[in-house]
């Protein structure tokens, strides 16, 4: 009687399925191959690894690249063909266009972003700090700031070039500038991002005033503070060129432009080909130096 | 219990109301004192008068202000909406699947870092100085940041729904039409304003080096004039019109999207 009146549940067997260290390397392969693949199957695997298809579709642009100059299929020699542009940074590198060679302009226009670079941190950060600590100084800061935030910085070029003439001071100016926003807004915004569980944490372990900003506060800010150094950096870098496009006598911007003005588009791909590397060290220099300062943040890199 | 008059709130909004006051003031003093020549900088009364004398006087750069907003304004966006147009569902394929990432990856690689300004030069090759190769230069900055936000927004779907949807045996497709883009589409309400930001200061750039009118033409024939005041009026302008451009798309935005947003 009694056995008939409670229900036995059977609970099903646990399955536990913890992939040995061989079924861990292949748990990204798409859908679980229940044969043994096909010959089209396997290639398909062999496809998707190595970054075969990026190799691939890099080839296929290359190659339209060059048929498309070659062709003229778009009309006139506004486009020179990928070798052309190999050649053409090969011969900058070993020939004086205004008395420098590309890396030397290169450099140029580097020596400003650091420069104007280091300016506009260096004032950007304790101001964006202090504004967040007092709030008196964010009252008499933070309206005039918001006026000049929504101008772009290359706006500013006409003015800079109208007050310190073309040489280095109008361009490290526009750079200064550039860098200055995003540096005050993310160190501004730091304070604030500081999990407020550490300070309690601290607290609770018997910190005092001087601790709980030393070793809580100055290590929670380091990470929005670097993000903002990173953002005005490449900031800085497109800042540079837009200033040495409207005037200079050096620079990589400098260069581009006068591959316009001397009607020779090699010379301004191999600019731009340069430009995208500096920019993709400079990021890949600021990446690491980031892992080096603060190794605890984590975020999703693109 | 009297009401405080003076609570520590209002202190606050005073002082920054005295501080715009004590900037305009300042800049009209240093030049009207001549610590800084007229030539190099105009008083915000000058430019307030520009301002009104450019409604109805083309003089002396050819166009009135309203046509170089107009001109600003239409390429702006007419470049914002492209880069939305290609640069989110991009972003969108590329965080799903596999074969488009690979294929679009390295070609978004290159090209990322390529500030818009130094396309100028090729574009102008190109296209010349007209309308296409601005909306070319600005589409250009515009994408980036779109592609970027949706794809992460893709990438950082919760991967126990997707599990979910395969157990209850959803195509790739639907998965990726039902579960993906509608999770990652705060991501792409994010980029809306990154790319417009980005657009504006392209703009800029590509007027300053090639334009017949617009802000940053405006900009620049002021420096050909030595008119400080015609530049500070196309800065003030520029700053202005893209705070406004960024209200009325936010406005948009969330009437639009009220329903979805979370």
């Amino acid at each position: 009687m009694e056995t008939d009146s409670t229900i036995v549940v059977e609970l099903p067997p646990v399955q536990e399925n913890t992939p040995t260290f061989l079924e861990s390397l292949v748990v990204e392969l798409p859908p679980v191959q229940e044969n043994t693949p096909t010959f089209l199957e396997s290639l398909k695997i062999i496809l998707m690894r190595f970054h075969f298809l990026s190799f691939l579709s890099i080839a296929l642009v290359l190659t339209f690249w060059h048929f498309i100059s070659v062709y003229k299929i778009f009309g006139g020699t506004f486009l020179p063909t990928p070798w052309a542009i190999v050649q053409e940074i090969w011969r900058l590198m070993h020939q004086e266009l205004i008395g420098k060679n590309i890396l030397e302009h290169t450099w140029a226009s580097l020596h400003r972003v650091f420069i104007g670079w280091a300016i506009g941190c260096a004032i950007a950060i304790p101001l964006g700090i202090f504004m967040a600590l007092n709030d008196f100084a964010r009252a008499i800061v933070k309206p005039v700031f918001d006026i000049f935030k929504p101008m772009p910085p290359i706006s500013w070029i006409s003015l800079a070039i109208l007050w310190f003439g073309l040489g280095e001071e109008s361009k490290v100016f526009i750079i200064v500038i550039g860098s200055f926003v995003p540096c005050l807004i993310n160190s501004f915004n730091s304070l604030r991002l500081v999990d407020p569980a550490l300070y309690d944490a601290a607290r609770m372990l018997g910190a005092n005033r001087r601790q709980e900003i030393m070793e809580v506060a100055f290590f929670g800010i380091l990470p929005a503070t670097f993000a903002g150094l990173q953002i005005s950096l490449s900031l800085a870098w497109s800042c540079v060129l837009a200033a040495e496009l409207v005037g200079g006598r050096s620079g990589i911007g400098f260069l581009i432009i006068l591959g316009m003005n001397q009607y020779k588009p090699a010379i301004i791909v191999a600019g731009m080909v340069v430009i995208a590397l500096t920019a993709w060290l400079i990021t890949f220099g600021m990446e690491h130096i980031e892992k080096l300062v603060c190794p605890w943040r984590r975020d999703i890199k693109v | 219990m009297k009401k405080k008059l003076l609570t520590r709130k209002r202190l606050l909004q005073l002082i920054s109301a005295l501080s715009i006051v004590a900037f305009f003031a300042v800049w009209q003093i240093i030049v009207d004192f001549e610590i800084v020549p007229n030539e190099l900088l105009a008083t915000p009364l000058q430019v307030w008068k520009l301002l009104i004398v450019k409604l109805y006087n083309p003089n002396p750069d050819g166009a009135l202000l309203t046509t170089h907003i107009w001109v600003s304004v239409q390429e702006a966006l007419l470049g914002y909406l492209l880069s939305l147009a290609i640069g989110i569902p991009l972003g969108l394929l590329m965080g799903w699947y596999y074969v488009i990432e690979e294929m679009a990856r390295p070609l978004f690689e290159v090209i990322r870092p390529i500030p818009g300004v130094a396309w100028i030069p090729l574009t102008i090759f190109w296209f010349g100085i007209g309308i296409s190769g601005k909306i070319f230069i600005i589409w250009l900055s515009g994408v980036v940041p779109c592609v970027i936000n949706s794809f992460v927004g893709v990438r950082m779907t919760n991967p126990t729904l997707i599990q979910m949807a395969r157990t209850y045996g959803g195509s790739n497709w639907d998965i990726f039409r039902k579960i993906c883009i509608p999770s990652a589409l705060p991501m792409v309400f994010g980029a809306l304003q990154i790319a417009l930001a980005c657009c504006w200061t392209s703009l800029v750039a590509a007027e300053l080096v090639a334009a017949d009118n617009g802000l940053g033409f405006l900009i620049t024939m002021g420096r050909r004039f030595v008119r400080p005041d015609m530049i500070e009026l196309g800065m003030v302008m520029v700053g202005l019109t893209g705070f406004i451009v960024g209200l009325i798309i936010d406005r948009i935005e969330k009437k639009l999207l009220a329903g979805i947003r979370r």
